[in-house]
């Protein structure tokens, strides 16, 4: 029998049971929710962003929307919710609650408020001391809170981002997580700005800000509150590849740990995202699709890989393909290849040809309705992997090697 | 990787009450999902099967997109009877066969769904309607109104000519209106494509019997014959004069104009029933026979399943209804008591080599002979042309088909064109369309030389 892996993890001098955790969303809304997820085996949760009882928060009516497949194949979601609306005396109360029941989970209290340092310094005191493992502070929240000079504005101002670091870390008596945005020119500088500034970590990325769509027969934006809308956060699958580039930058900028989030629907997502450097990874959108119990296939995916390639634990994996991301200027322009079609495979669909030579080197050879499989002219072809990735049956098209 | 959608059919025991559709079109959810699955293919094989090349994945590519008006307008383009094709295609044998999703090892695209789906979509927008060429002076007179009629009637009154079409029956349409019955198709589907026609300027007169070919000659530029082959080809066994015993497009079209109220329903009510043949004529006539209220129905076909020429979802559909397969039978005589059939004698077949058809032969087992007991014959195992019609014009034929030119349609007659089943024995609608299409493009260049 093959050896279990250990899936646990270090973080900031905390013990992780598995590398999930929930993110600061809607799924860590209240206490009794976060005792929910840790009774169905998620390894941690950072709860949603608790602000100074002072701040008025609002809750739209209608606030979400998607981009789908057919049957609800989720690929993108929006949303245009605030933060947490629950005052500071109730989280207190209830983060007490958890720690006493989940001792061994690791509890994150996500905070929020002006950027004023004496509202930074009180909140970060009162929540820390509340019994929370880490703090995060959301400074990439891109709708809503901006408006109001909270969330992403103070993340896409390294000097506020500096200021509010250094506040929450005055007071704090466990280690802060810094939650950037990747709605920045730059979001390795604004990792390197968090780390100079004291913090433990940082966690990438928040919602990225877009518009999810206009009703094409009311003329309505979505997601529509009362005839309008506003541009809002963009989470799901489709965000992944935004969340993993910024991961990685902040990995190769920093020497603090990153926490990943962006997209992570399966244990793949995650382990691609262990491979780039994350030291653990959140999820909110798989979550709030399916439920808690999609915890139950991250840990035992995980698990079942890591010991199907032969590792003993999940820090073995963890940064591996990071030395392979570099910059283009680096890239071997000597390494050349050719595409070439498999006769056997063909099945003469003629999507390789029709891509090619519409958007290609008209390199591929194909005459409809012949019976023949289509075929690479190797002169012409400049291997752009147009045909590869278009053609429909798997393995069809292949590289070989040229001179 | 997905699988096909399968609409949940009405039910054998249900179905068989009535003459009714059984199978439910694609709502806008099914038909996004189905459209995914195309490839999209260039220039595929599907739309090389398809006898009026409709471009079936830029169709269903306007599906995907929600263009579903878009959708239509492709088929109409290439199929002025696109929606009935989308009814009753044998697509097993014609695109779905040929669809490169089956070399992956899956089913192929259900584009008949999508088709129909198409149509209906079309339907209450109403028909595509294209550019009329400037009228010319010349007349052109077309013999029969069923689809190959129709189609060619079609594209002449498009290009400009002045169109009559003249049909014996109640109601045009030919096969669409009389042989299909409505559970393939409903009527109102080929009458809104037959309205649409005739929008393009045709003129229609129905009920009137083509008598006088020559006098038709001397009134038109010129003639295109599209009368179908309405007549079934009898077996030549005794007994075949026996009341009970009837030819089955004869007994489809008796079946058509009840049901249209023009007629009175064949009896079959409790009585054992043999359908001989094996096309899908026999098939619909099975499926007819049972819904008519025949107590047992049998198709005796000569060859074995393997060789049946109805298409496989016809097979399925009559077995499911309680149709029962004798195969491998071929009835010798038929048997009569004061003059009405009892029994049908058969004997045994053994399959031998390929004959010319590519079908293996069949030769007879000595001593196999059995008698079935039945109450009832239908005869469906071939069709030909009217004979009167086709003498009137002095056309050349051979074995009862009109002899047509395969490019430019030409008979023997100048100014005579012919197409569809009259010519080919008995094809497909779609067969007859894609004929009657390219007839008129041939009857175009002969008016204008």
């Amino acid at each position: 029998m093959a050896i279990k892996p250990d899936l646990t993890t270090k973080f900031c001098g905390c013990e992780l049971e598995n590398p999930f955790l929930l993110s600061s969303a809607p799924p860590t809304c209240t206490g009794e929710m976060i005792q929910r997820a840790f009774k169905e085996g998620w390894g941690g949760a950072v709860t949603k962003t608790i602000k100074p009882d002072k701040t008025p928060v609002y809750d739209l009516k209608n606030r979400f929307g998607i981009m789908g497949l057919e049957d609800k194949q989720l690929v993108l979601f929006e949303n245009i919710e605030e933060v947490s609306k629950r005052p500071v005396g109730t989280w207190i109360k209830e983060i007490k609650e958890i720690k006493k029941n989940f001792p061994d989970k690791l509890l994150i209290g996500s905070l929020m408020a002006e950027p004023k340092e004496e509202d930074w310094e009180t909140l970060a005191r009162t929540v820390s001391e509340a019994g929370v493992d880490m703090l995060e502070l959301n400074l990439g929240c891109p709708h809503g809170m901006p408006e109001r000079g909270m969330g992403a504005f103070c993340g896409q101002r390294p000097d506020l981002i500096e200021k509010l670091t250094k506040a929450a870390k005055k007071t704090s008596s466990v280690p802060v997580m810094v939650k950037l945005t990747p709605n920045v020119a730059d979001i390795a500088l604004m990792a390197k700005t968090a780390q100079d500034a004291g913090a433990d970590a940082t966690s990438a990325i928040n919602t990225v800000l877009g518009l999810i769509g206009v009703d094409i027969n009311t003329f309505e934006p979505k997601p529509t509150v009362d005839g309008k809308s506003t541009f809002g956060g963009m989470s799901g699958p489709a965000v992944k590849p935004i969340g993993m580039r910024c991961v990685a930058q902040i990995a190769q900028a920093t020497n603090i740990p990153v926490s990943g989030i962006g997209g992570i629907s399966t244990w793949k997502d995650a382990v691609e995202y262990l491979l780039i450097g994350a030291a653990n990874v959140q999820v909110c959108t798989a979550v709030m699709w399916r439920g808690y119990r999609i915890v139950g296939d991250l840990v035992d995916g995980l698990a079942n890989y890591l010991s199907d390639k032969g590792f003993k634990s999940v820090t073995e994996i963890q940064g591996k393909t990071l030395p392979k991301i570099t910059a283009w200027s680096k890239l071997n322009k000597d390494y050349k290849v050719v595409a070439s079609i498999n006769k056997e495979k063909c099945i003469k669909c003629g999507v390789c040809f029709i891509d090619c030579n519409d958007a290609g080197y008209q390199a591929i050879k194909f005459e409809p309705n012949s019976n023949k499989a289509a075929e690479v002219d190797e002169e012409k072809c400049d291997a752009c992997s147009l045909c590869t990735i278009a053609c429909p049956v798997p393995g069809c098209i292949s590289w070989k090697r040229v001179q | 990787m997905s699988g096909r959608t399968h609409p949940i059919v009405v039910p054998p025991q249900d179905r068989i009450k009535g003459f009714e559709p059984y199978v439910p079109n694609l709502d806008d959810r099914t038909a996004l999902y189905e459209a995914t699955r195309c490839i999209t293919c260039y220039e595929p094989p599907c739309k090389n099967a398809c006898p009026t090349r409709i471009n079936i994945p830029e169709f269903i590519h306007r599906i995907k997109s929600g263009n579903y008006y878009g959708a239509a307008k492709v088929i109409r383009e290439s199929n002025v009877f696109g929606g009935e094709c989308g009814y009753v295609c044998p697509v097993e044998r014609l695109c779905e066969e040929k669809c490169v999703r089956n070399s992956l090892g899956e089913e192929p695209v259900a584009i008949s769904l999508l088709q129909r789906f198409a149509y209906e979509k079309e339907k209450p927008k109403g028909l595509h309607k294209f550019a009329l060429s400037k009228a010319n002076n010349k007349r052109v007179a077309i013999v029969g109104a069923g689809p190959a009629s129709l189609s060619a009637a079609y594209e002449l009154a498009r290009g400009g000519y002045n169109v009559t079409v003249c049909d014996s029956n109640k109601k045009p349409g030919g096969l669409m209106a009389y042989g299909i019955l409505p559970w393939k198709a409903a009527w109102s589907v080929s009458e809104s494509e037959i309205d649409n026609i005739i929008d393009y300027g045709v003129k229609l007169i129905q009920g009137k019997t083509i008598t006088d070919g020559k006098a038709l000659l001397n009134d038109y530029d010129a003639i295109f014959i599209g009368t179908g082959a309405s007549k079934s080809v009898c077996m030549g066994i005794p007994g075949e004069e026996l009341k009970g015993v009837c030819l089955a497009q004869e007994f489809l079209f008796d079946v058509a104009k009840y049901l249209k109220k023009e007629g009175k329903a064949p009896d079959l009510k409790g009585l054992r029933v043999a359908v001989v043949g094996g096309g899908d004529t026999a098939t619909d006539a099975s499926m007819a026979a049972v819904r008519l209220g025949a107590e047992r129905v049998y198709i005796i076909y000569r060859r074995s399943l393997a060789e049946m020429p109805a298409v496989p979802y016809g097979r399925k559909q009559a077995k499911d209804e309680g149709v029962e397969f004798m195969l491998l039978t071929n009835p010798v005589k038929i048997n009569g008591e004061k003059g009405a059939v009892q029994a049908i004698e058969c004997v045994k077949m053994e399959l031998g080599k390929p004959d010319a058809s590519g079908r293996r032969s069949v030769t007879p087992i000595k001593g196999s002979e059995f008698k079935l007991d039945v109450d009832a014959v239908i005869i469906a195992i071939g069709q030909k042309p009217d004979d009167e019609t086709l003498k009137s014009f002095g056309i050349k034929t051979e074995k009862g088909l009109i002899v047509a030119d395969k490019e430019n349609y030409a008979t023997s007659v100048k100014g005579v064109f012919a197409a569809g089943d009259a010519v080919n024995g008995g094809e497909t609608v779609v067969e007859a369309v894609a004929e009657g299409k390219k007839a008129a493009a041939a009857i175009d260049k002969y008016l204008r030389r």
